[in-house]
């Protein structure tokens, strides 16, 4: 129990989401980059901005609880987002009708795609990195270096 | 994010057959004969489909990529007059003529192209998938 209300105290579950979110949205780019020639192929993504929403909400409501700096998120589920008990996140992706069709019927951009792998790859490097930086602070607790 | 090196490694894969049919198309162009010795070369086209069925992981199977089939364009011959030619027709409308590949190198070299910058591509996205899991691992360390 303790251990529990440590470890999913502060900023920690929200940086865990964090890193799950962007976990499952790189599957999603690496088959639209994947499937950059392949003809009548519609890439798919899910809205960061709707996971960011649902984020900042689930944080409000542990917030109003009592002692509401720590405890799980409470992540409600979207058309997109949904969590297994386990935890894991599923996202449903929807098919952005953006981009010029092609000739083969595959509205792909290249450009985009790359620009949502780095933009995704760097708020997954960021949440990892501060994750880390708190796991080390708890770490150092426990080693009674602080 | 096991899935997602078999998703980038299903593209890798396909761009590479078609650049080896572009590669195929371009050095059998002037083959009047096939490996019959009868026919002409006929150009290969790799047609892809959506998700990997030789994928290890499920999500790998239902994202990604794979050649679904080599197609053989049986259309894309031409004739040319070559009476010099042992195997130019010896009678009839066509005489002095000879059945051979018609095959464009503008578009086998375009496609050899964009089939080199798709790969390209689905490395960079290898590579982002590696740096991820490093990054997790390194929250163990």
């Amino acid at each position: 129990m303790f251990i529990g209300d440590v470890v999913n105290s502060g900023a920690i579950p929200s940086l865990e989401l964090t890193l799950r979110f962007a976990g499952e949205r790189h599957r999603l780019i690496a088959h639209n980059i994947a499937n950059w020639t392949t003809p009548n192929f519609q890439p798919v993504d899910v809205s960061p901005a709707g996971f960011q929403r649902a984020l900042s909400g689930a944080i409000e409501r542990r917030r109003e609880q009592p002692g509401g700096g720590s405890g799980e998120l409470s992540l409600h589920g979207s058309r997109e987002l949904s969590r297994l008990p386990g935890g894991r996140l599923v996202l449903t992706p929807r098919t952005p009708s953006a981009g010029i069709l092609g000739h083969d019927r595959n509205n792909t951009e290249p450009e985009r795609l790359v620009q949502d792998l780095a933009e995704n790859y760097g708020v997954y490097r960021v949440a990892s990195d501060l994750l880390r930086s708190r796991l080390q602070q708890l770490r150092d607790a426990i080693a009674e270096r602080v | 994010m096991y899935g997602s090196l078999d998703i980038s490694v299903s593209g890798m894969i396909a761009q590479r057959v078609r650049h080896e049919t572009a590669a195929a198309n371009i050095a059998g162009k002037d083959a009047y004969l096939d490996s019959s010795g009868v026919n002409p070369y006929r150009a290969r086209r790799a047609l892809f489909a959506v998700g990997d069925p030789s994928a290890k992981t499920v999500a790998g199977r239902q994202l990604g990529v794979h050649v679904a089939e080599i197609q053989i364009d049986q259309n894309a011959v031409r004739w040319k007059y070559d009476p010099s030619n042992p195997h130019a027709e010896k009678s009839g409308p066509r005489m002095g003529h000879i059945l051979v590949p018609d095959i464009n190198d503008v578009v086998e070299k375009t496609n050899s192209m964009e089939a080199q910058r798709a790969y390209e591509a689905n490395i960079v996205a290898a590579e982002a998938t590696k740096s991820m899991m490093a990054q997790a691992l390194r929250l163990l360390a």
